[in-house]
């Protein structure tokens, strides 16, 4: 295995040079999206006969690349890993595929995922559960759990996901890479398959930050299809990256990261944030300002229950074209209402379906002003905690989940009581929109951890430089699943 | 026995025209073959998104405006969610929080007298796409689905069927007047929900509202009202039935209408904001350039041409039946016809050749201008009103202007005044009678000149042969 | 209010979905959970006046929409390629009464 460590630029650098052609590329990838596959059944869909493209001045040119299995791609099975969907084929790309298209960019196979992005474990796939590459026995954490482990294992330098409440940021961070979350509106989600609207958010996996920034600047426009993209012309993430970070502030959230919350943390736990504590200092005495601050805690205590209740009431909407009249498998019945419940009920996985029936129930006009009104309000105020802080700094750090990958048996999807903040704090990124990036920050249990850093809205180039800065401080750029052992 | 009086709410749906459809670029246009005017988004297809159309929303706040409404600061839409075969997204978008326009009114006449129908909101929304009924199957047909459609709701304001059929008409008058929509209800492209309910001279309500739904045109919606009202006087007065608060359909084939759902079962349609339409400022500026391009609306003319132009209720009513035709009316006055004269002109004699040719007058060859040529000749005395008919027949037909006609008819063609004067003539030249008779046949000429002479070179020349052959004898 | 068995399968019904009675149980198990969620939004202070949070980019007013242009109808073909049932160019579904 040659090229599976290298970034874009270094491999875009050998293409042009011809030290390497596509063919070569393409050949070593199918390699290891085979051994991939076997090993922890990362691909919803792979594709035979996967066509070399011109190599150009564009970077991604000529690059493979994973898509998410909630992607539109056009002539490619295009499932959201849901069996509503295990038949579906777009005739159309979404855009964001069609922007990549235009970039000469090689679409390698579509990864598996959590149903329709409903999910943070990556076992609830219509291919079956998906295993983290660093240690099989463990989660990749979810929903973009293939593109994870694929970018972690080296099959290509990177693979799209989506981010709904964290589904980019927190399996980057157990499969050891990046995930970057722009600002909402950057990428056209005209054809990703929805999970929540008002939350949902295009994005990508990689395995080092000015990677991230590359693809993004190829994805992202303002999109006729998409009212909600803005124009980000004059935004240049690439070439805004530079390392410098003086006048920068950042501040972490002491309710969160002080261990002191958590009385009962497990030694992985403790690890992590004592990794995170010493991230900090070094990240100090390398020249960066970084402030602790406190948020009211019990506004932080609010984000899971506020992103259950919005993400659940938009995804049943969202949903209700599925109904196998127009695509997916037709359901059997004498009437077109028993078709449609006998699709809906075989096709939708035992999780969403209890989730469609919270989201339904906190829409109900009797209920709607306790549940989803006053979710949304709460969404509001901790919003404005955010952009407070923001004032003031740039952006805030904070470690990701409470420890490295989980094992299996500890099933989170399952809306427990008991979720902490540490789990669920990413969520904020997608309630204010922010852009947000989660690297790799170190190891716990020879099993990586990551931290993440959320800036205010547009200020995207800002947040990378600020994370190409902390990344060049550590060791875990471009690691690999399989070479670091 | 009480005296009890219908109460009736009004729901009118109405197709608005465009190139595009409101939430998709999908044409919007009617076709009789399925599915050739569709987006992936009118059919739902896994990640679409809308996206509004401008003229669309520009339609619904000229609406408004009519409307007297209060009109919204932003435009936001909401989804309306159930599930049904024609609704591919399983929900509509739709306004339902804050609609485009609210708390407005619209003056409407109903049998000799203005009334006021009391406007609840207006907003703007997709329409489903439309099921076709094979004998074993349904089939579905998306190029109806995301097409435009403004619905106007109305208070529970009118109390009798003809008074809601009334204020129907000048709804639709004023969607044609604007061209915001042809509101062909033969097209299906106007929809009513009509509530009914009793109430007695307190003006408190004795029976549970009912609604019918999706009644398709004036006709249905008249036989909607009177078989309700006689349902609900009935279950009343003779407790023929239990009514509840229930949803009903007509159906045209019995003149019925069947129960579809009662309120225990009704839905909920679990609105909420449409996350993916940001919402769009309608500017002061916006409000105000759109009310200033608002035409004169038909019940305003109406009211002009009876109190300024002095025109009876019938003719004003006829002329107002469509905006082409109270243009062209308004154009007359405007060049200076008298309007009565204008009024008789345009509502006997176009209408009826219209009529007759099947043609618009956008097409009529008369334009204003030259019916004003034959209305000044008739005032002045130049032709009389049989030649003023004669010249506007001959001026369609030959499409020639009607003064080349004037000019022919100030001639003296009129056969009695000629034969009177030949005959005078005649008889003042009995010498060149005579000569004529016995073979001199150039003398012909010679009594022409004399007609002409006399006449001053004004006699019809074909007519004055004719008379003179005959007369020579 | 009382989550019982009824009301998650009603639920259920008018979402087109049937549950098993174990996933019936579950969702009864989480409502628990979003309930006392709902308990902790509702201590927030003032909570009734903040105004709903509905799109993501809050603040964000758009001023100018699309022109009114259409676009080409795709190919049927395409439109209908995913269909499992369909008849000439539409979909084919059971007789729709009522």
């Amino acid at each position: 295995m040659k090229y599976n460590r290298l970034t874009i630029e270094e491999l875009h650098q050998k293409l042009i040079n011809k030290e390497i052609t596509v063919e070569d590329l393409i050949k070593e990838s199918k390699e290891l999206e085979k051994t991939l596959q076997e090993k922890c059944n990362a691909f919803d869909f792979i594709i035979d006969n996967v066509e070399a493209k011109e190599v150009t001045d564009n970077m991604l040119s000529g690059i493979p690349y994973g898509v998410k299995a909630n992607y539109s791609t056009k002539g490619i099975l295009s499932t959201g890993s849901s069996n509503t969907l295990k038949n579906y084929v777009p005739f159309f790309d979404a855009t964001a595929i069609k922007n990549l298209n235009k970039a000469n960019a090689i679409i390698l196979n579509k990864t598996a995922m959590d149903e329709f992005g409903m999910g943070g474990t990556g076992t609830t796939a219509r291919t079956g559960i998906i295993k983290n590459p660093w240690d099989i026995t463990r989660m990749c954490a979810g929903s973009s759990s293939g593109s994870a482990a694929a970018v972690a294992y080296g099959v290509y330098p990177y693979a799209l996901g989506s981010d709904t409440g964290d589904s980019i940021r927190k399996p980057a961070a157990y499969c050891g890479i990046v995930g970057y979350k722009p600002t909402y509106g950057m990428i056209s989600r005209y054809g990703l398959f929805p999970f929540a609207s008002s939350l949902d958010t295009c994005g990508v996996l990689t395995r080092s930050v000015k990677d991230a920034a590359i693809v993004v600047d190829n994805m992202k426009g303002l999109d006729e299809n998409d009212m909600t993209t803005f124009d980000s012309s004059n935004i240049h993430l690439y070439d805004s990256i530079n390392g410098d970070i003086k006048n920068k502030k950042l501040c972490y959230v002491k309710e969160i990261c002080d261990i002191d919350n958590y009385p009962n943390a497990s030694d992985e736990l403790k690890a992590h944030l004592e990794n995170f504590k010493n991230v900090i200092n070094n990240l100090r005495d390398k020249g960066l300002e970084i402030d602790e601050v406190s948020v009211d805690k019990k506004l932080l205590n609010t984000v899971a229950s506020v992103y259950n209740i919005l993400s659940c009431a938009e995804a049943t909407s969202n949903m209700s074209n599925l109904t196998g009249i127009i695509f997916g498998p037709a359901g059997a019945g004498e009437s077109v209402t028993d078709q449609m419940k006998d699709h809906r009920t075989k096709g939708f996985s035992p999780l969403i379906k209890r989730r469609f029936i919270i989201g339904s129930y906190v829409l109900q006009r009797e209920n709607q002003e306790r549940y989803f009104k006053n979710a949304q309000r709460v969404r509001r105020l901790i919003v404005e905690a955010w952009k407070e802080l923001f004032k003031k700094y740039d952006a805030v750090i904070l470690p990701v989940g409470s420890g490295p990958a989980k094992k299996f048996e500890s099933d989170k999807d399952v809306i427990s009581a008991e979720t902490t903040i540490l789990e669920e704090h990413l969520q904020i990124g997608n309630f204010g929109g922010f852009p947000s990036i989660t690297i790799p920050d170190g190891f716990v249990n020879e099993l990586p951890v990551g931290l993440n850093i959320t800036g205010k809205n547009y200020d995207d180039a800002n947040v990378l430089n600020i994370a190409y800065f902390i990344e060049s401080t550590m060791n875990y750029k471009n690691q690999n699943s399989e070479e670091r052992k | 026995m009480e005296n009890l009086h219908v109460v009736i709410g009004l729901e009118m749906h109405c197709e608005l025209k465009s190139n595009s459809k409101v939430f998709s670029f999908g044409k919007n246009a009617y076709s009789d073959d399925a599915n050739t005017n569709v987006s992936p988004v009118d059919m739902a297809f896994p990640g679409i998104l809308p996206v509004v159309n401008k003229k669309s929303v520009e339609q619904a706040i000229e609406m408004a405006s009519i409307l007297h409404c209060d009109i919204a600061n932003t435009m936001i839409f909401d989804r309306k969610n159930y599930y049904y075969p024609d609704l591919p997204k399983g929900y509509q978008i739709t306004q339902c929080e804050r609609p485009v326009g609210i708390n407005g009114y619209l003056e409407y006449d109903s049998n000799g007298e203005t009334k006021k129908a009391i406007i609840h909101d207006i907003h703007l929304e997709e329409d489903s796409a439309a099921l076709d009924h094979l004998p074993k199957c349904s089939t579905i047909d998306y190029n109806r689905a995301g097409v435009p459609l403004l619905e106007v709701v109305t208070e529970p304001c009118f109390n009798s069927a003809e008074d809601a059929i009334a204020y129907l008409e000048n709804m639709i008058k004023i969607y044609q007047y604007t061209n915001i929509s042809d509101a062909d209800t033969k097209r299906g492209q106007v929809r009513c929900d009509v509530n009914i309910s009793l109430a007695n001279e307190n003006g408190e309500y004795v029976t549970p509202r009912t609604e019918v739904k999706n009644v398709n045109s004036l006709g249905n919606i008249y036989n909607t009202i009177k078989i309700e009202e006689e349902r609900h006087r009935n279950a009343y007065f003779n407790h023929t039935e239990e009514l509840v608060q229930e949803t009903r359909r007509y159906d045209e084939e019995t003149n019925t209408t069947i129960r579809m759902r009662t309120k225990v079962d009704a839905i909920d349609y679990k609105y909420f904001v449409e996350p993916n339409i940001p919402p769009y400022v309608i500017s002061e500026e916006l409000k105000s350039k759109i009310a200033s391009e608002i035409p004169m609306l038909p019940l305003e003319r109406k009211h002009k041409y009876m109190e300024e132009y002095k025109l009876s209720e019938v003719d004003a009513n006829t002329l107002i039946k469509n905006r082409e035709i109270s243009d062209y009316y308004n154009k007359c006055i405007e060049i200076g016809i008298d309007p009565i004269t204008a009024s008789n002109w345009v509502s006997v004699n176009i209408l009826g050749e219209l009529n007759k040719s099947n043609i618009s007058i956008k097409d009529f060859y008369l334009k204003e201008e030259y019916l004003k040529q034959i209305t000044d000749a008739l005032t002045s005395g130049k032709i009389s009103s049989k030649q003023a008919k004669e010249i506007f027949a001959k001026s369609i037909e030959e499409k020639k202007e009607p003064k080349n006609y004037i000019e022919e008819n100030s001639q003296i063609s009129d056969e009695a005044t000629l034969r009177e004067l030949i005959t005078t003539i005649i008889s003042n030249n009995q010498a060149q009678k005579e000569a004529y008779l016995n073979g001199k046949t150039n003398l012909f000429d010679y009594f022409v000149g004399q007609v002409m002479k006399e006449t001053r070179g004004k006699a019809n020349p074909v007519l004055t042969k004719e008379l003179l052959s005959e007369l020579l004898k | 209010m009382e989550f019982t068995k009824e009301l998650v399968d009603s639920l259920a019904d008018k979402l087109l979905i049937g549950l098993t009675d174990e996933e019936n149980k579950m969702v009864l198990d989480e409502f628990d959970v979003i309930d006392k969620d709902i308990d902790i939004i509702n201590t927030i202070d003032g909570i009734e006046s903040v105004k709903p949070m509905t799109h993501a980019l809050d603040g964000v007013e758009l001023t100018s929409l699309r022109e009114d242009t259409p676009k080409e109808t795709p190919d049927i073909d395409d439109l209908l390629s995913n269909a499992t049932n369909k008849i000439g160019r539409e979909i084919q579904v059971p007789k729709v009464v009522g």
